[in-house]
């Protein structure tokens, strides 16, 4: 008689896997003040930059950065190469804010150990880099919002000119909300790599975040009098092309290439994740 | 079927090996006590069960599937080296976040079903990082043993804990196993604790497994031995070693003799040499004495 005793294995399927998830991720994100840090600093940070221009330059001068209060949201036209601060400071500084709230974010996950409870009984790492891909994107989603409020009630208090293609501007930022999943997968792939380096993953978010590897191939590129269209396909030249030019076009560019970036980024770091050690 | 069945299972970390043709059984209903030096591959092993990390080679098996099969996984608890606990969330809030994770249902009911087994219900509504090093310690495991696990792996799980918190646990743990269906490996250095629960062992060191074993086969093999205590010590201890060829003063301060003796015939040899004995026993060497012995290449 065989006197082994019946075991009954069944995991959860994957609806259930990522609605647990994502439970969890929310429940964090809502309930560390980190995520409420920056989306105060994502709400100051336009708002001060609106104030800069009451003050007077070295000159003697009055400073003037924007001549319409929807250019502290996004820049009048597609700006691969900046000029000046004006040019660089409008929603697009969110991606930064984010960079670095994802790598504190995540970097908490491998700090305490609760990547490896989660790892030892999720084997699917896909799970892993969904959720983390959909709340941080919700979090830079939201600083997109508090940035908004932020530029835009400066912009008024200033007193700059509000005229506007209604259109162009939905399309500006809701092309850069949705630039938003594109670039949260790009920090969570950046802090899969470096997990055991918690400077190095949130240097490499600014780093990444800022657009610099972008602004100088456009340089180049400018300079060469080439077409400049193709930098679209990276997830800064296509935030920098919804601008207050924008038409559907560019809203259909921030869908494709955000979402691509997404996939190649999830499966990406999903490979790395089964690949190497856990810490 | 066993619970753990490992073959030949090694992993390099560059041109360092740190598991080498380790081969590992763990039975249904065991409590596997994993024992081992610093940097023995204790921990290394461990997380290649719980799939922490790839196997530089060899096989894992959980409960006759391959480790890294998801329905075997997904029934699994771990404690290696953190708990996986958010500092600024309540003990409370953590173990919700866990068995959200986990799908359990009726989460909160489990959740407090758990923490009473481990004594912290009154702590639940502490925030993490104001628990003390014991009540993260059984929080930790806490956080395991959520979603009835068929196979837990515990890191050092006594780390911290005091005396009552120690007989908790070991209570949990003898009552985890008792449906025969599930098991638990730990790893500890306080090997006296071990002792106490571990129903089988597994020695390792460099690497490789030295010795597996049963806690009835280990206590045949731990040697007996006669304890003398004697007015005169130092006297007693040239007598007996010109007589018997191991002798050994212990920490409590008496006088092994370690050869096939009996009392009575120790007493006699040293009442006829003018000793007079003042205390005599026998007694066995326990797992941290025999691990010790082991490691020192079986002197005893």
């Amino acid at each position: 008689m065989n006197n082994t005793p019946e075991i009954k294995f069944e995991s959860p399927t994957f609806a259930k896997r990522i609605k647990g998830m994502l439970g969890v991720d929310f429940y964090r994100l809502f309930n560390t003040p980190l995520f409420y840090i920056f989306l105060a600093i994502a709400a100051i940070i336009p708002a001060m930059v609106s104030a800069m221009t009451t003050m007077l330059g070295p000159d003697g001068n009055q400073i003037t950065l924007y001549t319409n209060v929807w250019q502290i949201i996004a820049s009048s036209r597609t700006l691969y190469v900046i000029e000046g601060i004006a040019d660089y400071a409008n929603m697009n500084m969110v991606f930064i804010f984010g960079g670095i709230m994802v790598s504190i974010f995540i970097g908490h996950d491998y700090k305490s150990g609760y990547v490896k409870q989660l790892f030892t009984t999720h084997a699917k790492k896909e799970d892993y880099m969904i959720s983390k891909t959909i709340v941080c994107a919700f979090a830079m989603a939201c600083m997109c919002v508090t940035y908004f409020i932020g530029g835009t009630v400066g912009g008024l208090l200033v007193q700059y000119d509000t005229a506007v293609n209604v259109g162009s501007l939905l399309i500006a930022i809701f092309g850069k909300i949705i630039m938003s999943v594109g670039w949260a997968s790009l920090y969570t792939f950046l802090n899969v790599i470096f997990r055991r380096y918690f400077g190095v993953s949130v240097a490499s978010s600014f780093f990444f975040g800022t657009g610099i590897l972008i602004i100088g191939a456009a340089a180049i590129v400018e300079g060469l009098n080439l077409p400049t269209g193709f930098l679209n396909i990276f997830l800064y030249g296509a935030s920098v092309n919804a601008n207050l030019s924008s038409n559907i076009g560019s809203l259909i560019t921030c869908i494709v290439v955000s979402g691509a970036w997404a996939v190649i980024y999830n499966i990406a770091g999903t490979h790395i994740l089964n690949k190497c050690d856990v810490y | 079927m066993n619970a753990v069945e490992i073959k030949n299972l090694s992993k390099n970390f560059g041109p360092k090996q740190a598991v080498c043709g380790l081969d590992m059984t763990v039975p249904m209903g065991a409590i596997y006590g994993f024992i081992g030096e610093n940097g023995s591959g204790k921990s290394t092993t461990e997380k290649m069960i719980c799939g922490l990390i790839p196997t530089s080679g060899g096989s894992i098996k959980l409960y006759g599937k391959e480790y890294t099969d998801e329905d075997v996984r997904a029934k699994m608890g771990v404690l290696i080296e953190a708990p996986g606990c958010f500092a600024g969330l309540t003990v409370f809030d953590n173990m919700m976040l866990q068995a959200e994770n986990l799908g359990i249902a009726n989460a909160e009911q489990e959740v407090i079903k758990v923490l009473k087994m481990v004594r912290m219900e009154g702590s639940a509504g502490n925030k993490y990082k104001n628990c003390s090093l014991g009540m993260k310690q059984r929080v930790g495991i806490a956080m395991a043993l959520l979603g009835a696990p068929t196979l837990l792996v515990l890191d050092e799980p006594l780390n911290g804990l005091d005396a009552d918190g120690m007989r908790i646990m070991r209570e949990v743990f003898t009552d985890i196993i008792k449906d025969g269906k599930r098991s638990i490996i730990i790893s500890s250095h306080l090997l006296g604790e071990l002792q106490k629960v571990a129903t089988h062992y597994g020695i390792i060191r460099h690497g490789k497994m030295i010795a597996q074993m049963t806690a009835d086969e280990l206590d045949a093999s731990c040697r007996t031995y006669v304890a003398i205590q004697s007015a005169e010590m130092n006297k007693t201890k040239i007598l007996l070693g010109c007589k018997y060829s191991r002798v050994e003063e212990d920490e409590a301060g008496y006088l092994r003799v370690y050869d096939m003796t009996t009392p009575e015939e120790i007493v006699s040899y040293l009442y006829q040499n003018g000793i007079c004995v003042t205390e005599i026993k026998t007694d066995k060497i326990g797992l941290e004495e025999y691990y010790i012995d082991l490691m020192n290449g079986g002197k005893r």
